[in-house]
């Protein structure tokens, strides 16, 4: 029992009355204005449907994943969405494994209902036979660094992870038009899910002077303040949910006021959402186009025999080895190696493995004649990690393509783009 | 006989490293691991008064939970957790802090092969950005045995699923030894040819496990450079985390 006194956390005095002196007089410690956010960066992983949001220094990891299951006796149409928080305790020394604590039960509780109740997510879509299977999407939310208002950065995690994630395409079939298959993104490009709105949560933070309230309370701020309500609403007009769980007592001209000053934050963060995700689906479909890439005149001399080996090698190449002379941090306990300083940061390796694709792709091109490549430019559209394959095999013929008449080869781009 | 990877790699090649340190505001130590897609982010907390029941209070205790991107903990990841304690018990030094618990948590953030020995470089980053007190760092690898009895080093995910066997091997650090005659030698062997923890999954043969030892120690030495490297103390202010 006193070891956990002792290694829980305490502010002291002096810190609480600094806070609060200077909120009486409009500043807040880190220097922002009463109703500003800190800064809020959204970061995507290398899968579908992971995001991790950094508000300040709170950090929420957000991921979605789906699954067949039966659906609920009393909505046989409908697809299921659930959220799992986890307070990981690597976010705060006083977040113990196990059991979630009543905050962590809170928190999942306002952006479930924030999120589900509100009916952002399109369900209906989500079913796949009625009353037997539907999608089942889940999202698991990690905590993973405590800077004070983690329920705003995770419902950021929880809608940035909606708004990326790719649902498998699944089509009936079999007898009775019973049967559910499922096909693996290499066949069929994956589908997003339909989000109708962005229910955006916003939080204040009451102090016990009646008069002074902050939007995205950090920390230490948390630490001192009286009571706290979060509002979460879109930009519709709507407001999804609004949880005061008690602490001091406000008047209602004090929420009436809150509830304007969140209109105009949750619209500069649906705007900021909204952005983030359409650069990353660009990306990520420039991602697809890239295997195929542009007609780019290059150096070939000297380097062609070894190119042509590793596209006949290998269908999958991201990494190009290190005898194409491209910098590349491998390790080689043989050969010596290059430039691993600069994988010491992540951003940069994401900046070498981009370099590498491109390279990568202009060698591609080096061994398509010209009309080869623009049949290949001609294949993108749903460029599905098939037609890649298809394409490489293609580029293993190019010498033939040359020769090869136009009609065929015309052919080629329906079926590239079937994946068959 | 070339096997050919689906990235392209030689069996002997390592995915491209990356290490960021001091990357959470609130752990005392913390670090990001990442070997080619395979990611994880350890925190650690610096030693709490205190051990739990079972632990002996003569020495101190390192706790490890493992958190896994999605889903239940289950027994594999009970499994990763008694792994990872013991092979961060045998670097700590436990007699300095007695009765207290150091507590180590890793988050899986990708997983795509080789996810232990992720883990287990991560945490060991972690620590030294906590300051506690180690013996010697320690470098985790990942060997796998082709069905035609080729090595090769840190498979992917599909490479793990495909092959016969693969083993995870934890290696301490080679020795930047300050006095070059001396080097710590235990029963006549240097310590450098000691290994820290072996985990193996599938069947192979003692020749084969012998082999994988080898490229794994030969692999570990360029592994060992590049984290004493990522260690060095940084220019940048690094705030007190005491608070």
């Amino acid at each position: 029992m006193e070891q956990r006194l002792a290694n829980t956390w305490r502010m002291t005095v002096n810190e609480k009355k600094f806070i609060e002196s200077a909120l009486v007089s409009g500043l807040r410690v880190d220097g922002r204005n009463l109703y500003d956010y800190r800064k809020l960066s959204i970061n995507f992983g290398k899968e579908d449907g992971s995001a991790e949001v950094h508000l300040g220094q709170t950090r929420v990891m957000g991921i979605a994943t789906s699954q067949l299951v039966q659906p609920y006796r009393d909505r046989p149409n409908e697809g299921t969405l659930s959220i799992f928080t986890e307070f990981s305790p690597m976010a705060d020394p006083s977040f113990e494994p196990g059991r979630p604590g009543e905050f962590a039960v809170e928190l999942g509780r306002v952006i479930d209902r924030g999120l589900r109740e509100s009916r952002a997510v399109d369900t209906e879509s989500l079913c796949v036979l009625a009353g037997k299977l539907v999608w089942a999407i889940r999202i698991d939310l990690h905590i993973l660094d405590n800077g004070g208002n983690l329920v705003d950065a995770a419902n950021v995690a929880a809608l940035a992870a909606l708004s990326t994630f790719r649902r498998p395409e699944c089509s009936l079939g079999g007898e009775n038009g019973q049967e559910v298959i499922v096909h693996p993104p290499e066949a069929r490009e994956p589908l997003p899910l339909i989000i109708h709105h962005l229910p955006i949560a916003v939080t204040f933070a009451f102090f016990s002077d009646e008069s002074t309230l902050v939007v995205d309370p950090t920390h230490q701020e948390e630490a001192v303040m009286a009571g706290r309500m979060t509002a979460t609403l879109n930009t519709n007009g709507d407001i999804c949910a609004i949880q005061k769980a008690g602490g001091e007592g406000v008047p209602q001209s004090v929420i009436m006021h809150c509830l304007r000053i969140a209109a105009t934050k949750a619209a500069d963060i649906t705007v900021k959402i909204r952005d983030t995700v359409e650069a990353y689906n660009t990306e990520r479909a420039l991602q697809k186009i890239k295997r195929h890439s542009a007609p780019v005149a290059l150096d070939v001399s000297g380097t062609v025999p070894n190119v042509r080996k590793n596209q006949v090698k290998s269908e999958d190449q991201r990494e190009v080895s290190g005898s194409v002379g491209t910098q590349v941090e491998k390790l080689k306990p043989m050969n010596e190696r290059k430039n691993s300083d600069q994988s010491n940061d992540i951003e940069e390796t994401s900046k070498f493995s981009k370099k590498q694709k491109e390279s990568q792709s202009k060698k591609s091109t080096q061994q398509a004649s010209p009309k080869g490549s623009a049949e290949e430019m001609k294949a993108i559209s749903p460029a599905t990690e098939s037609a890649k394959i298809a394409s490489q095999t293609h580029g293993e013929k190019t010498l033939k393509d040359a020769v090869k008449p136009k009609h065929k080869r015309k052919k080629k781009a329906p079926s590239a783009v079937d994946g068959s | 006989m070339e096997i050919d990877r689906a990235d392209g790699r030689n069996p002997n090649q390592l995915r491209p490293l990356s290490c960021s340190r001091g990357v959470l505001n609130r752990a005392h130590g913390s670090a990001s691991w990442a070997q080619g897609n395979t990611q994880v982010l350890a925190a650690v907390y610096g030693p709490k008064a205190g051990t739990k029941k079972n632990e002996n209070p003569e020495k101190a205790s390192v706790e490890v939970i493992w958190k896994p991107k999605t889903g239940q903990i289950g027994k594999q990841e009970k499994e990763y957790e008694m792994v990872l304690k013991r092979t961060l018990q045998s670097i700590c030094i436990l007699t300095i802090h007695p009765n207290t618990t150091t507590s180590v948590i890793v988050q899986v953030v990708h997983d795509d092969g080789a996810l232990l020995p992720c883990a287990i470089n991560a945490s060991c980053a972690a620590l030294v950005d906590a300051g506690i007190p180690l013996k010697h760092l320690a470098v985790a690898i990942c060997c796998c045995l082709a069905d035609s009895g080729l090595v090769m080093l840190d498979p992917t995910k599909l490479e793990e699923e495909k092959m016969k066997a693969f083993v995870y091997l934890v290696l301490p650090n080679s020795i930047l030894s300050v006095l070059p005659e001396e080097s710590s030698s235990v029963k006549g062997e240097q310590m450098e040819q000691g290994l820290i923890t072996s985990v193996t999954h599938g069947v192979m043969s003692v020749d084969d496990y012998l082999h994988c030892l080898e490229r794994g120690r030969a692999a570990t030495s360029k592994m060992s450079d590049f984290l004493r490297r990522n260690l060095q103390p940084q220019l940048s202010s690094d705030s007190s985390k005491a608070g």
